[in-house]
């Protein structure tokens, strides 16, 4: 025999359970309870335990189920909508990981061509006059830069936009 | 084309949607209702006991029903579901101690219990308040799903995820325990 339990402890436990403790157990169970410690335990453990139960399980307001079952159904959509959109979300960033490496190409191949764009560029548009007297040698890379940087921030804004709408 | 003509079934709950689950349709809105009214307030009663705290039962009793609707629960038979629920509880309970907190679950008062009951009961429902108090969170959910709720070691093991062997020591330590306090008034 284990030193944790009783040999009638299943009986007696069986019969708290059905609830046919106290009043419907054989004598001997009683006798036995009385000088058991483990199974005068598990007496006193288990009534206490199943009174403060029939007692708890009427206290709570519950919220009807209708509602519950409502936010479940909700809970799921939003689920299968995520996982919907996430190829979409990887197809979006391969797109304009692709596109950034296009642009890229072209730049690197388009250089000779646009350096001498953008040199004439200043004197085109008579943007000259807005460079600082100091600064006409790199006159070119003053033009180069907030045109880049504009472009950088129209596009971040439309792609926060974009994201936004979806 | 919009989602809702991608997706249909999955919008409407009426098909498998995510990898994994079950299908909605296992069980319907009427169907849930019927065990909601089964179950709840047993769920209730262990979170509330095993807690302490009324209304954080309040909270994850709903969470526990939202997450077993929407989970690949067991499909065979309620008892089985039953005791999915118990286990989504148990987690939940565990997920919310772990969270770092204002207040330990330990300070929160066991009267709402107490000032609830009737006269025939206060005393037993106080004493055994004070022995719950006294008790780890542990223990206290070993001692209601075992001698509460009636589940065998087998089940308790699957619900709170501790070794099937190490329950009957557990059990035997903390309802010992448990007996020493009811007998001492619910003093340590």
């Amino acid at each position: 025999m284990s030193p944790f339990t009783c040999p009638r402890e299943r009986e007696l436990s069986t019969l708290l359970h059905s609830g046919h403790w106290p009043r419907a157990c054989p004598d001997d169970l009683h006798t036995h309870v009385a000088s058991c410690r483990n199974c005068s335990d598990l007496v006193l453990v288990t009534g206490a335990l199943q009174a403060a139960r029939r007692h708890t399980v009427e206290l709570p307001r519950l919220e009807p189920a209708g509602a519950i079952w409502w936010r479940a159904q909700l809970r799921r959509r939003n689920a299968a909508i995520e996982k919907v959109g996430r190829p979409i979300l990887g197809a979006q960033i391969f797109a304009v990981a692709m596109a950034l490496v296009v642009v890229a190409a072209i730049a690197i191949s388009q250089f000779g061509n646009w350096s001498v764009w953008f040199s004439d560029l200043p004197g085109t548009f008579h943007l000259t006059a807005l460079i600082p007297s100091s600064m006409s040698e790199n006159s070119t890379l003053w033009i180069i830069v907030p045109v880049i940087t504009t472009i950088a921030l129209l596009s971040g804004i439309l792609a926060y936009f974009a994201s936004e709408k979806q | 084309m919009s989602w809702e003509s991608i997706i249909p079934n999955v919008l409407a709950g009426e098909s498998q949607s995510l990898a994994g689950t079950a299908p909605a349709a296992a069980m319907d809105n009427e169907q849930f209702a019927a065990f909601y009214a089964r179950s709840a307030r047993s769920l209730w009663a262990y979170l509330a006991r095993v807690s302490r705290d009324p209304g954080l039962a309040d909270d994850l009793t709903q969470e526990a029903y939202v997450r077993f609707l929407c989970a690949d629960r067991p499909q065979d038979g309620e008892v089985a579901a039953r005791r999915y629920l118990f286990k989504i509880a148990t987690n939940l309970l565990r997920d919310h101690w772990r969270r770092p907190q204002s207040s330990s679950i330990d300070e929160i008062p066991e009267a709402v219990f107490a000032a609830t009951a009737s006269e025939d009961h206060s005393e037993s429902v106080a004493m055994l308040g004070l022995a719950m108090a006294q008790m780890r969170p542990r223990d206290r959910q070993l001692l209601w799903l075992a001698y509460a709720e009636g589940y065998s070691h087998h089940e308790i093991a699957q619900i709170t995820g501790l070794a099937s062997a190490s329950i009957r020591l557990l059990l035997f330590r903390a309802r010992r325990k448990m007996a020493r306090l009811l007998r001492d008034g619910g003093e340590a």
